[in-house]
């Protein structure tokens, strides 16, 4: 242990001692929208860039010249030397804007451009981010990819899938004909976490099929229990009743945290951008839904829109009103109909 | 033989009595009767078709209500054009309306001894024959033979009850007996000679209206009208015995004991196969208002229905049950330019005598040309029982507040479980 404990201290240490004698530049060729493609770690003093082979950093770009540039390090610091090039060689950091990078002094984090391609010039002194910690969720996750509990929870998915064809049928049904549906519908809920797995495989990261489903499926089950939750609250409650808009958040809540464990899961990026990102993909799904439904809605509705919720006895919690207070409440939407009937 | 020769020279000779009296009828009225036309200003052609008939010496002419329905409501869109006997034309204008018996009177400008109608001053004998006068589909006047049966029962507002072909284009027309005195109005038709006219008194009270009381607008006229209807309606309603009756099972449901309130009754206990057990008894009021070919108002819908679980749960019972509530709509057409959006209230009652637990809701719209005229609907659920429901449901249109609130606070009080 102590010997492990030990070694990155010395491994620091040489590199001081060597930064001393030999100069070392790391170059690493980016995307347009800086996403890093290849690192190069150049230790000479002089450092050629171009597209023929003689080169240290070979660039198959054909707006670059063959011999395009070289960089050569002079008292400590690192120069731009542009070989008179074709298209110009360009710097482009915080405090300049891009202008052309003949006999530049490099900083570090430095971006210069050459035909169609990006160089980031970093020291081997660059201060990188903070290690990130393990979420909270790491636990959760391990648990729902766990075999025995993801079996449970699509299980658990199917029967409820089963159980809503069942008590939506208003014929006679079979354990068969409920089978097909339940199953079908399990497997049609499969292609969203398959799909992230799919996308996170190919942007090359890693596709975990098993944690996606897992946990794609333990919040499924969560809906339904907000569903019925809300169906609950709705039959207990009265018109304008604030309580069932509540539970209609929590289901809100529920996307939104399935959409950032997907990404959490899926793909490395930055809090910030999955938090964003996971907001972006409800409000697509709550507000595409809402967008479709107020664009299906006709201009006028001559049925009218209540709510009829009913559930057994059992589900019953709330005191019932007086036929009074009804009338009395009721007597109200003659007040409000005869204000819009004025409206022209 | 000389007994059967006879008959068949008696029915002959009475068929040929008959026609030759309504030609004699026919010629004789001639003169005062008229095609009534819409035309519609925009594209100079008329839009709707009807008869009417003139009934004094200055050039008042009655028809129905209906047939003048779109110049009444968009004045400015159409105008009313006569065309006379003898092909002359002329243009008309609209004075009086009776929007709930359908009635309007329209004038024309006036020339010396104009012959006109006379109203009757007795009601006929049922059997007696009478001769409607018409201009059927726009293929000339006619006239059609027919017995007067009676008034219609089951209707709230009289209708006489003729039999005898009436065709769309005679609505407006006059019946005449044999004197030539107008006893009724063409206003509709079941078909296979089964037609309906408005008795000659409601003419006889709106002509005199017009002769002695000032005149409002149309619209006034007609939400006045409509009003005073609703209130004669209502008031009948709620004075009227309401009596208890069972349904299915367990239910009590009110019947309420006017004859213009007519029940019928349905049940799926022939199904061998239903999971729920179903009997409605549905009651309806048998009048619908015209106002326009888009906008009834008038009717009056009562529903019950009792449902019994055979062999599923209580959850799915609940769960099918729900769906059976969930579409409840108008019973009377309207759109937009005549009424607003439904509001609803739903909530969970309880009456005060515990009988039964409903989930019951409200529904109105306010009408967008009669103020304080409102179509209502109520819903309501039973919550009580595992595997028994019980729904009761109504829908009144062209109803006043204070009416709405009383007859939804008795109806809500009388429907229980035994």
């Amino acid at each position: 242990m102590e010997i492990k404990a030990i070694s990155p201290q010395s491994m620091t240490m040489q590199n001081i001692a060597t930064k001393e004698t030999i100069p070392e530049l790391i170059i690493e060729e980016v995307s347009k929208n800086y996403k890093l493609l290849h690192r190069h770690r150049l230790t000479k003093e002089n450092i050629h860039i171009g597209r023929d082979y003689h080169n240290d950093v070979i660039l198959a770009d054909p707006h670059i010249c063959p011999s395009h540039l070289s960089i050569e390090f002079i008292d400590g610091k690192w120069k731009i030397i542009d070989h008179q090039t074709v298209n110009g060689t360009f710097i482009e950091n915080v405090k300049h804007k891009k202008h052309a990078a003949n006999q530049y002094i490099i900083q570090d984090g430095d971006i210069i451009t050459l035909g169609k391609s990006q160089l980031r010039m970093v020291f081997n002194n660059h201060q990188v981010s903070p290690t990130l910690a393990f979420s909270p969720f790491e636990s959760f996750i391990d648990l729902m990819r766990h075999p025995i509990a993801l079996f449970l929870s699509i299980l658990l998915f199917t029967i409820v899938a089963g159980g809503v064809f069942y008590f939506n049928k208003p014929t006679e049904v079979n354990f068969s004909q409920l089978l097909v549906p339940a199953i079908g519908m399990t497997l049609g809920f499969t292609i969203w976490p398959a799909g992230v797995s799919l996308v996170s495989h190919l942007s090359k990261h890693d596709a975990r099929v098993m944690t996606q489903l897992g946990v794609s499926f333990a919040f499924f089950n969560l809906m339904w229990f907000s569903d019925i939750l809300e169906t609950i609250v709705t039959f207990n409650s009265a018109s304008n009743a604030i309580l069932p808009m509540i539970i209609m958040l929590i289901s809100i809540a529920l996307a939104f945290s399935l959409f950032w464990l997907n990404s959490y899961i899926g793909f490395h990026m930055s809090a910030r951008r999955r938090i964003i990102i996971a907001a972006s993909i409800t409000g697509l799904l709550f507000g595409g839904s809402y967008l479709v439904r107020y664009s299906n809605k006709p201009e006028f509705n001559p049925r009218p829109q209540y709510d009829a919720t009913i559930m057994m006895p059992n589900f019953l919690v709330a005191p019932s009103s007086s036929v009074d207070s009804f009338i009395e409440d009721s007597s109200k939407l003659f007040d409000k109909t005869s204000k819009e009937a004025q409206k022209k | 033989m000389k007994a059967f020769l006879t008959l068949v020279f008696l029915l002959l000779s009475s068929s040929i009595y008959a026609t030759e009296q309504a030609e004699q009828l026919f010629n004789q009225l001639k003169p005062s009767l008229y095609q009534i036309k819409l035309i519609d200003k925009a594209s100079g052609e008329k839009s709707s078709i009807g008869s009417g008939f003139q009934i004094s010496a200055d050039g008042i002419i009655a028809t129905n209500y209906h047939v003048i329905s779109s110049y009444a409501l968009h004045p400015k869109k159409y105008r009313i054009e006569y065309l006379d006997s003898q092909g002359n034309k002329g243009d008309l204008s609209l004075q009086r309306v009776d929007v709930i018996n359908d009635l309007a009177l329209v004038s024309r400008t006036s020339q010396p001894d104009m012959p006109y109608f006379k109203l009757s001053k007795t009601t006929p004998q049922k059997g007696e024959q009478l001769f409607s006068l018409g201009n059927p589909h726009d293929l000339g006047m006619i006239v059609v033979p027919g017995t007067y049966n009676g008034l219609k029962k089951e209707s709230f507002n009289d209708r006489i009850h003729f039999t005898g072909s009436i065709n769309s284009g005679m609505s407006g027309g006059p019946v005449v007996n044999k004197q030539a005195e107008v006893v009724g109005v063409n206003v509709a038709t079941s078909g296979n000679a089964i037609g309906f006219l408005v008795p000659h008194d409601k003419l006889v009270t709106l002509y005199k209206a017009f002769l002695t009381t000032a005149q409002g607008s149309i619209e006034e006229q007609m939400s006045e009208q409509l009003l005073a209807n609703q209130e004669k309606l209502m008031s009948e309603i709620l004075n009227s015995p309401w009596q208890a009756k069972q349904l299915g099972k367990q239910a009590i449901i009110p019947i309420i004991d006017v004859p213009f309130i007519r029940c019928w009754g349905d049940s799926n206990a022939d199904k061998a196969d239903a999971l729920i057990l179903t009997a409605i008894a549905n009651c309806s009021l048998d009048e619908n208002t015209y106002i326009s070919s888009r906008f009834f108002t008038g009717s009056m819908e009562i529903e019950f229905r009792t449902m019994n679980a055979k062999n599923i749960g209580a959850n799915k019972f609940y769960q099918l049950y729900q769906q059976q509530i969930a579409h409840a709509g108008a019973s009377n057409r309207a759109g937009k330019d005549n009424v607003t959006e439904y509001q609803c209230h739903h909530d969970l009652v309880k009456p005060e005598n515990n009988a039964i637990n409903n989930k019951s809701i409200f529904c109105t719209r306010a009408y967008k040309k009669f103020p304080n005229l409102f179509d209502i609907l109520y819903l309501s659920a039973s919550i009580d029982k595992n595997k028994e429901a019980l729904v009761s449901h109504f829908t009144v249109a062209g109803i006043n507040q204070e009416n709405s609130l009383a007859f939804t606070r008795k109806f809500m009080e009388a429907v229980s479980w035994k």
